[in-house]
């Protein structure tokens, strides 16, 4: 019985060892963002300066402030939040050249600045949209998130003309399908967009 | 009990390992908390976010000295190195960031347009969707206020300045010959394709040591650094028509851009107050070539036009009408390097070459003029950190040019004359705090051709009076060689100069932006000549000398009203000159006392259309009335025009575009030409100079090929 317990200690204490400092901290800063997501941020900022070749920990900092500037009027917040996810991705798109996730994050950054402003922004940053979505398209087919996030912005557009969306619900079928079938590198990389294809692509039989 | 303790022993260093406890409070610098903010051990997972009272805390079980760094948005990163035991009761402020958006900028006298710059009084689009200004980016910058409507010309008159005073860089590099040639009472036009622009600062005073030889204002425009996408424009217009092509790759890309425009269709549709012999045809060209290197972007802009036409326009004085007769070649290269050196320096340089010849026939007189001109600079930038930043760089103008005379009498005189200037240019960026910045800088200038060697300081402050406003103060000393009309007859001169004092106030919140802008600037050693036009036999001197001082408003809008973005300029100009073949100091010809533009563009979500339009207003400007003694004696009456423009997206490839200048149809006098001499009852009669046509129509389709189908050039219109 001591034998066990001994065993059962010693093993607790091992795998405690072997979670490492990166693991503990992506999912204390992963349980962080739904209710506190500056303080997510910032762990996900210091965990970017302790594992400097890892573009991951970045990558979640300047999600987390591009989605916190989606609706936000303050344009000096917008800038500064914006600006500061710019920084992240440059950083980010040097440890991993031609990263379609980072593309990605990329092109809702350019987003972001046309929901505040379509007036400004939309002529100039449309177009940069469009080609990002190209090129991820053309590096990675198979990535279910290029694929739903260029098929949304897609069906805005052909919306805003007028024009028929029915082709672009084939690509979220099509996204569906590749999220389905899709395995994460490690379980820190990223993996989010599954459920709002699925409620797009339910508005769409609708 | 052995194994109990080896776990025991094995446990505690695990879980207890002994730790410090940093803690602290963060705050701004006038003490309020900052909660949120990033505080940890540079190089270790340690460390925390502020809480609601910028209170800290957290544990760490590293030992010895390490850097802790505090981290909050719109604010300066702090930095402490010490020793994580000493790392208790931190009082930490931290500094406004001077890049923040709401920070105080140096901008006395400028209207930039950019995507991100800060405070923007333009965008870039304005310049082809402002309704007035048919895709010329000169003719939108009219709009603005310290400019004079000088309908006849087209060029830029800043503040009382003539047209030669305001200069045009590209990459600042200078063009030599930014505009079209035309003929006499006809606007003329920028030369270049604003589509190939995405930045244009437009300073009509107290602008950077960086830029000399210009007395009123600097127009600066930016190339495209990297393009979005492979694509072909093709554009049909009344005009003529135009083709674009945009190839990139991994480190680069090349745009070509052609035009061709013949307005002999035109023409036969609508009335013309001349008669062309020989319609008004130009074909021109444009290419960039961008290279990304590892540090840094190599850019090579050329453009090549040829432009003629033939023509007699009524005269007074000459019953069959003047006779003129145009050509023009003109090529410009060039090339522009700026790139990242090591140790917060960076590099900027280029050279620039224009070659222009043109050939001109006025009634007997030919006269053939040649113009190459260089220029090459070479600009260091330091930051010695985000407050103090060094910009210094020399430069070079070296300028030939050559005429020919001939007529029945004078066979083929030439004259001309060759001037190389030297300049050396230093200037500083320092910013106090967030609220006050200073830019000091000075200039200095050899004119081989005039054996003289000025000095010139410019010196601006900008201080924040709330979050949403700012004062700002300059002054600024400038220089410049007389006009090439004069050069090319006598050289003893000296180079005329400017003083600009001017004092701004700046308000920016929430898609408004009102600007108030007074000025003062007084000219000295200007070319002064005794003769109506300068000639072999003028005698000159450069004993002529001006003023000028008025008020610029603008205020612009695009949040009140729901899909409408509407500016107002309004200028006061008051300027009295002594210069040319003045005979004592008053108002000259081109400028005049009142400017009101007012642009409005309006989004029409339904018809996915924009309709635009621009209305201007100018008081009169003095002409000479011989019947009446006197020299610039009378006025003009006001001029009016409103013009009116539509952009309709047929699909995402397709727009078609139309517009109409001066929609109302106001007959606006240019001035008057008056006989040489006068009839049997005494009086000079006279003739209104009119526009070539009153109104002006405008129809393009416009399509775009991409990759993806979906790009169209609306960006472009």
């Amino acid at each position: 019985m001591k034998q066990i317990i001994y065993l059962t200690l010693v093993l607790i204490c091992g795998s405690l060892q072997a979670q490492s400092n990166y693991e503990k901290g992506m999912q204390t800063a992963f349980q962080l963002w739904q209710d506190n997501p500056i303080e997510a941020s910032n762990l996900f900022e210091r965990i970017a300066q302790a594992e400097p070749d890892n573009w991951l920990p970045s990558y979640y900092a300047a999600q987390i402030n591009i989605i916190k500037s989606f609706n936000l009027k303050d344009v000096e917040k917008l800038t500064a939040q914006l600006n500061k996810a710019q920084g992240l991705i440059d950083k980010a798109a040097t440890l991993s050249e031609d990263n379609p996730e980072l593309m990605v994050l990329q092109a809702l950054l350019h987003t972001a600045w046309l929901a505040f402003d379509g007036a400004t922004y939309g002529r100039t940053l449309s177009p940069k949209i469009r080609e990002i979505y190209m090129k991820a398209e053309q590096i990675a087919p198979e990535n279910p998130r290029v694929k739903y996030c260029k098929a949304e912005w897609d069906m805005r557009s052909a919306q805003y003309f007028g024009q028929d969306t029915s082709p672009y619900c084939k690509d979220l079928e099509k996204a569906l399908e590749l999220f389905a079938n899709f395995k994460p590198e490690t379980p820190f990389h990223p993996n989010w967009g599954e459920e709002r294809t699925a409620s797009l692509f339910e508005s769409c039989s609708q | 009990m052995k194994r109990i303790l080896t776990i025991i022993f094995v446990l505690i260093p695990m879980l207890f390992v002994a730790q410090t406890k940093i803690e602290g409070m963060v705050t701004t610098a006038k003490g309020n908390p900052i909660e949120g903010a990033n505080i940890y051990l540079q190089g270790t997972y340690d460390g925390t976010t502020s809480d609601e009272d910028g209170h800290f805390s957290f544990l760490t079980s590293e030992q010895g000295t390490l850097t802790l760094i505090l981290s909050y948005l719109s604010f300066e990163t702090y930095k402490m190195t010490e020793d994580v035991h000493n790392m208790n009761h931190l009082q930490i402020s931290l500094k406004e960031d001077i890049n923040a958006l709401d920070a105080v900028v140096l901008s006395a006298g400028t209207f930039k347009a950019g995507d991100n710059s800060k405070i923007n009084a333009l965008k870039p689009l304005d310049v082809v969707t402002t309704a007035s200004a048919l895709g010329d980016f000169v003719g939108a910058l009219q709009t603005l206020p310290g400019t004079s409507t000088v309908a006849e010309d087209g060029r830029l008159f800043v503040r009382g300045g003539n047209a030669n005073e305001t200069q045009i860089f590209i990459d600042g590099i200078r063009v030599f010959t930014p505009y079209t040639p035309t003929t006499n009472n006809a606007p003329t036009r920028g030369r270049y394709s604003p589509f190939l622009f995405d930045g244009i600062t437009f300073s009509t005073g107290g602008y950077s040591a960086e830029y000399g030889q210009a007395l009123s204002g600097v127009l600066l425009l930016n190339t495209i650094d990297e393009p979005d996408q492979n694509k072909t424009d093709i554009g049909i217009m009344s005009l003529g028509a135009t083709l674009g092509n945009t190839q990139k790759w991994d480190s680069g890309s090349l745009s070509m851009n052609m035009s061709y425009i013949n307005l002999a269709p035109y023409n036969a549709i609508f009335p013309n107050r001349n008669n062309f012999i020989d319609p008004f045809e130009a074909l021109s060209g444009e290419l960039v070539f961008r290279k990304k290197t590892n540090n840094g972007l190599f850019k090579l802009y050329s453009a090549y036009s040829n432009t003629g036409f033939e023509l007699t326009q009524e005269d007074i004085n000459n019953p069959q009408g003047a006779y003129f007769k145009l050509k023009n070649n003109n090529g410009y290269v060039n090339t522009s390097y700026c790139g990242v050196l090591k140790h917060a320096w960076s590099i900027q340089g280029g050279l620039g070459y224009t070659r222009d010849t043109n050939s001109l026939i006025l009634d007997d007189n030919h006269i053939d003029g040649i113009e190459n001109s260089f220029h090459g600079k070479l600009n260091l930038k330091k930051r010695f950190s985000k407050r103090l930043i060094l910009h210094s760089g020399i430069e070079y103008f070296n300028s030939q040019f050559t005429e020919t005379f001939s007529n029945e009498e004078i066979d083929r005189a030439r004259y001309g004359y060759r001037n190389n200037i030297a300049a050396v240019f230093s200037e500083m960026d320092i910013f106090i705090s967030k609220k006050l910045a200073y830019k000091i800088g000075l200039r200095t200038e050899y004119s081989e051709l005039l054996h003289d060697f000025n000095l010139a300081p410019r010196l601006s402050v900008a201080y924040k009076t709330s979050k949403k406003s700012q004062l700002s103060l300059a002054y600024g000393d400038f220089y410049q060689m007389p006009s090439s009309q004069v050069l090319k007859y006598h050289q003893d001169l000296q180079p005329q100069d400017a003083k600009h004092y001017i004092l701004n106030y700046q308000f920016n919140a929430d898609g408004k932006i009102f600007r108030a802008e007074a000025f003062y600037k007084t000219y000295d050693n200007l070319v002064k000549y005794d003769t109506d036009f300068p000639g072999f036999d003028s005698q000159y001197s450069s004993l002529g000398n001006a003023y000028a001082r008025g008020i610029d408003l603008f205020w612009r809008d695009n949040r009140s009203l729901q899909n409408v973005d509407y500016w107002i300029s309004y200028s006061y100009l008051d300027t009295q000159r002594n210069d040319s073949n003045y005979p004592q100091r008053t108002q000259p010809g081109y400028a005049n006392k009142h400017n009101l533009s007012l642009v409005g563009k309006y989004w029409i979500e339904d018809w996915r259309s924009q309709l635009g339009m621009s209305y201007t207003f100018s008081s009169g400007r003095p002409y000479t009335n011989p019947n009446r003694s006197g020299f610039l004696n009378d006025r003009t009456k006001p001029y009016n025009s409103l013009s009116i423009n539509w952009a309709y997206l047929i699909s995402q490839q397709k727009i078609l575009y139309a517009s109409v200048n001066n929609v109302l149809g106001f007959r606006n006098v240019n001035g008057y030409q008056y006989a040489n001499s006068p009839d049997t009852n005494g009086t000079f009669n006279r003739r209104a100079l009119l526009p070539a046509a009153d109104q002006f129509f405008f129809i393009g389709f416009f399509w775009t090929l991409s990759t993806d189908n979906k790009s169209n050039q609306l960006d472009n219109l």
